[in-house]
Order: C-alpha cells, then sequence, then structure tokens
C-alpha cells in the first residue's frame, strides 16, 4: 500500500521518536552501532570553481564519512556555501568530482539528480522558506510530494519535526510573520522532514538565542545518531560546531588547510589553523577580500599625482 | 585611422557577441518550454493548475470585461458617425462584431493580459528565485519547471483565449448598448446583419487561433523572464518591465502576421 519512501520513513521515525523520550535518550546503550571503520559518504576530488575571474576553489579533496557529522569552517567569503551548493548539484565544477554514494552527481540525468536529491536535505543559510504555504505546509512539503502518506500520518510526522525545533505553536503563521531565528529552525524542521540520509545544514546556528542554539545542537547530535545520519556543518560557531562535530575540516584560500578530528585541530601547530580555532584577528589567514593594498587604494590618486 | 579600424571593429565584434546572446537565450527559452510544458497533469498538477487559474485568470476578469465594455461602445460611437453618412447604420452590428472578434478582442485582450497577469507571473516567479525558494525546491527533489512554472504556463494559455471570448461578448453588448439604445438603430438589424455576416470558423475561430498564439507567448514570455532573471531587487525590476514590453511588441507583430495569413489571402 505505502511506496518505499514512506516504509522506511514510518521505521525511522519510530526510532526517532523512540529516541526523543527520556527513557531512551537518557540510556547511552539505546545507541544505533555505528560502523567501526569510516565508510566515505562523500568524495569530493581535486575540485576547481569559479565565478567569473574569482577563483573559489584551487583543487579541494575532502572525503566525508557516513554517518558522522563532519563540520565545515573557514573564514566568510572562503565559499562555504558555495562548495555545499556544489555539493548539492546546484553548481557544475570547472574541473574534479564530487560522487556522493559512489554517484557522481555532476554526471547525472537531471531525473537521476532529483532522485538522489530526495535522500539528501539542506538547510539554506537565508532558510528560503516556500512564501505562499505556512509553516505547517512549509514541513508538509516534502513529505506530501514524495510519500503517499494519509493525512493524519502527515500531521503527526509534522509535529513531531515542529515540536523538535519547539514551534508547534507557530504552525500557522505564514513565513512573513516569522522572526529571522524561527525560519531557520522550520527551515531545518522542513530539511529533515524526510529523514534524509545525509543532511547539509549552511550555518544552522546563526542568529539563535543561547536555548534554542542549545536545543539545535542537542537536536542535530540526536537526529546524527539515532538515524546514522551523515550530517555535513557549515558554522561559525567554534564551540557548538566542535562540540558535535566528529571530523573538521578548514578551508581557507581555496584550499583545505586543516583536517582532523576536533582533537587534534585543537592541538594543530599551524598558524592558520590555531588563528581560527582561537579567533585571533592577526595571522596569516586573510580576513579581507582580495584587493589592492589599502595603501594604493587609498593613496592611490595622492600617489599617482606625487609620482608625477 | 588605425583607432578608427579598431573601433569599428570592437563594434561588430559587440554585435556578434549580442547576435550570440540573443539566440543563446532564445534557445534556452525554447528547451526551458519544452521542458516545463511536458509532464503528465498529477491529481496534485490539476489542483495547482485550478489555484493559478484563478490568479491569471479570474483575477484578470474585471479589467479585461470593463475594457471590453468601453471598447464596444466607444466602437459603435464612431462606427455610427461615419456610418450614418451613407446611411449605412444598419450595419452597424456587423462591424462592431468583426471588429472585436477578429482584431481587437484578440490584440487588446493580450495586451491588457500582459499587463495585468504577466508582470505579476514574472515578479513572483523572479521574486521566489532570489530568495532561493526555486533552489530549495530543488534540493528537495522537486522540479520547479514542472510545479511552479508549468501550472502557471498552462493556466496562463487556457485563460486568455477565454478572456478574449468575454471581452467579445462584453464588447458586443456595449455596442447594442450605445448604438440601440441611444443612437436608435434599428434593435432588428443590429442582430440580424451581425449573424448574416459573422463566419463562425472564419471569423470567430481566427480570432480563437489569435488569442491562442498570444496566450502561449505572453505566459511564455512572463515565465520565462521570470525564471531567468538575475536574481536582486534591480533584476526582478527589469524583467517586470521586459515582459510587459516585449509581449505587447509581440503581439502586435504576430497579430500583422496572422491578419495577414488568415483575412490578406497570403
Ligand atoms: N551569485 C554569485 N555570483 C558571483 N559571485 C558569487 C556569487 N555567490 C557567491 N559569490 C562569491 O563566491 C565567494 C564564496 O561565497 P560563499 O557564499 O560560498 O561564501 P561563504 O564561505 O559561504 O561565506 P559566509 O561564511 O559569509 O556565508 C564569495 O567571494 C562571493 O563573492
Ligand atoms: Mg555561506
Amino acid at each position: 500500500m505505502f511506496d518505499n519512501i514512506s516504509k522506511t520513513l514510518f521505521f525511522k521515525t519510530l526510532r526517532y521518536a523512540c529516541n526523543q523520550c527520556y527513557v531512551c535518550r537518557n540510556k547511552t546503550t539505546m545507541k544505533v552501532i555505528q560502523p567501526m571503520t569510516d565508510v566515505p559518504f562523500i568524495e569530493i576530488e581535486d575540485l576547481y570553481f569559479s565565478r567569473g575571474d574569482h577563483e573559489i576553489f584551487r583543487g579541494i579533496n575532502m572525503t566525508i564519512p557516513r554517518g558522522k557529522v563532519t563540520a565545515i569552517m573557514g573564514p566568510s567569503g572562503t565559499g562555504k556555501t558555495t562548495l555545499l551548493k556544489l555539493i548539492g548539484g546546484q553548481l557544475t565544477p570547472d574541473r574534479g568530482r564530487v560522487r556522493i554514494d559512489g554517484q557522481d552527481v555532476h554526471r547525472l540525468s537531471r531525473k537521476a539528480l532529483f532522485t538522489l536529491r530526495k535522500r539528501m536535505g539542506m538547510l539554506f543559510q537565508s532558510g528560503a522558506l516556500f512564501s505562499d504555504l505556512d509553516v505547517y505546509e512549509n514541513v508538509a512539503f516534502p513529505l506530501r510530494v514524495h510519500t503517499n502518506l494519509p493525512d493524519p500520518m502527515v500531521r503527526d510526522l509534522v509535529m513531531l519535526k515542529l515540536q523538535a525545533v519547539g514551534l508547534r505553536g507557530a504552525r500557522n503563521l505564514s513565513p512573513a510573520e516569522l522572526s529571522g531565528g524561527m525560519a531557520r529552525r522550520v527551515a531545518l524542521a522542513r530539511a529533515v522532514a524526510l529523514d534524509p540520509e545525509l543532511i547539509l545544514y549552511d550555518e544552522p546556528f546563526v542568529g539563535q538565542d543561547p536555548i534554542s542554539m542549545g536545543v539545535l545542537v542537542q537536536l542535530i547530535k540526536r537526529l546524527n545518531q539515532a538515524l546514522a545520519l551523515t550530517s555535513v556543518i557549515v558554522s561559525h560557531d567554534i564551540k557548538e560546531t566542535l562540540s558535535i562535530a566528529d571530523y573538521l575540516y578548514l578551508i581557507a584560500d581555496g584550499q583545505v588547510v586543516a583536517y582532523g578530528t576536533p582533537h587534534t585541530l585543537d592541538a594543530n601547530q599551524d598558524p592558520r589553523v590555531s588563528q581560527f580555532i582561537h579567533g585571533e584577528p592577526d595571522g596569516p589567514v586573510p580576513f579581507h577580500y582580495p584587493a589592492e593594498t589599502f595603501y594604493r587604494d587609498i593613496l592611490g590618486q595622492a600617489s599617482a599625482v606625487k609620482a608625477r | 585611422m588605425q583607432s578608427n579600424i579598431k573601433y569599428s571593429a570592437a563594434r561588430i565584434a559587440r554585435l556578434g557577441r549580442k547576435g550570440c546572446d540573443t539566440m543563446e537565450s532564445l534557445g534556452r527559452a525554447g528547451i526551458f518550454l519544452a521542458q516545463s510544458a511536458v509532464g503528465v497533469p498529477s491529481r496534485e498538477g490539476w489542483s495547482l493548475w485550478l489555484r493559478q487559474m484563478h490568479f491569471v485568470g479570474v483575477l484578470s476578469l474585471a479589467i479585461v470585461l470593463v475594457s471590453g465594455l468601453f471598447i464596444g461602445m466607444v466602437l459603435a460611437l464612431q462606427g455610427y458617425t461615419i456610418l450614418v453618412d451613407f446611411g449605412a447604420e444598419q450595419a452597424l452590428g456587423q462591424m462592431v462584431a468583426l471588429s472585436l472578434l477578429r482584431e481587437l478582442a484578440p490584440v487588446v485582450a493580450a495586451l491588457l493580459f500582459a499587463g495585468r497577469a504577466g508582470s505579476a507571473l514574472t515578479a513572483e516567479i523572479g521574486l521566489m528565485k532570489a530568495t532561493e525558494q526555486l533552489t530549495s525546491m530543488e534540493m528537495i527533489g522537486v522540479d520547479p519547471l514542472r510545479r511552479v512554472v508549468a501550472p502557471r504556463l498552462w493556466a496562463g494559455f487556457v485563460s486568455l483565449p477565454i478572456l478574449t471570448i468575454g471581452f467579445s461578448v462584453v464588447g458586443i453588448w456595449g455596442g447594442y448598448l450605445v448604438g440601440v439604445e441611444w443612437l436608435g438603430v434599428f434593435e432588428g438589424s443590429y442582430w440580424s446583419n451581425m449573424q448574416a455576416s459573422v463566419s463562425f470558423i472564419n471569423d470567430i475561430g481566427n480570432g480563437i487561433i489569435k488569442s491562442l498564439v498570444f496566450a502561449l507567448v505572453v505566459t511564455w514570455i512572463a515565465v520565462f523572464q521570470g525564471y531567468d532573471l538575475v536574481p536582486t531587487s534591480e533584476g526582478i525590476s527589469r524583467a517586470t518591465t521586459r515582459t510587459v514590453v516585449y509581449s505587447s511588441l509581440a503581439v502586435l507583430g504576430l497579430d500583422f502576421v496572422l491578419t495577414a495569413v488568415m483575412f490578406g489571402g497570403l
């Protein structure tokens, strides 16, 4: 009677709901058995990408293991959002390739790409809620288009997700009536509505107060453990990210500058890494968008006059 | 001298590039139309289409009908003053009906539709693109061409011919109001002359074919401009303007071609 997505969704939800209640949540033994060795889920090989003359990536290599939380960090404007879009197949690289679960994302047909995307969720930096649907319908949208679950079941699933982000009471509001932080939490609920195998979070903690930040951190961790999801988090909140990430990539200047577990990175002596991890303003990681020297820009005309 | 040559070479190059760009965007528009127009409408597709029929069609009804009324009334007034000189005011019904059915209803309704519904379609789709709604729909695994564009395209394609028929009907009635009720043309000759001279296939049929062509072109331009725009507020405003300008020009140009083919003996 139900299609495959509905069936797996049902069992996943059972497991999820089970992990939500207090009995299981506090039992550490409840964790799903995780594979001991890391199986790669996403493999990025020698990726080049540029926008106009601006080279954003110059040969990125990454492996994102299945069932783990991998964080990607880097200075603003280095292309973390761009990287997520390359993984999702919205942008096409100039060179190199991205493989998800063995499939080359950029060689797939349009149809195969859309099938692959049913297995992933993405939280957009801007939220990107559908403005013609209310909160409830936004979260229900993936369920309605990809499953044939009956309405009461859709309702229960939506309520579960909204409860998890603390917005069950806001279900009848329209996206225009939400604050920025609320909209992002609704977007998060929508991204996990189908319990995808892979979730890409673009800055999930931006604009959250300390309480909802803590809740979100726990939520991401729990989703990852209960459902053995592969999660990729882009974030600037070092403390929160380090607390849930299994692995961490640091990208700057179009390349991966460091890779490791939070523990090894903390001890990393590379000045670029420690500058970023400890948030020091001065150091080898550039804070500025590539430009002429400041001196030339400000005094350019004056010096030109003087030269004459 | 040399700089002159260089200058003209640069101009030619620019012209060439512009030509290539135009061809490329025409090609993109063609692929876009093919990708969004096909596809089996699901049950959900029907309800999306009905929703768009409301926004695109029903909400344009008022402006189209009111304009139709005024145009019919003006036609009767102008026609009467000319016809009465020849003592031919009995042919008023024929004149009003033929000009409406063949020309004015398809063209004016299409122009109004471009201004009322076309620009709204462009702005709506453009705003969805600018706020990443289309991208996030793609990431959920739903093709926005099917879900967002196709229902709007079909709604426009279906509703403009219906609006055109409404325009003609109201226009003929407006002509009756002015001609018969006000200027005193004999009611029997108004209707019977009309009945005798209007041919169903040649006049009504060709008018509907015209409006089907206009419907396709106007909605196509509108949704494509929305889908293809630069996702900024400036991009949206430019695309909305382009929709109205391009559709109006396309409608008037195509009208000449179609008229030449249908009535000009080409
Ligand atoms: N649509 C676009 N057109 C041209 N350049 C773009 C576009 N979007 C992004 N860029 C450029 O790509 C680079 C990377 O942008 P991206 O949004 O990926 O950065 P980010 O690492 O996500 O930054 P942040 O941490 O601030 O979100 C930036 O330098 C930006 O100038
Ligand atoms: Mg970003």
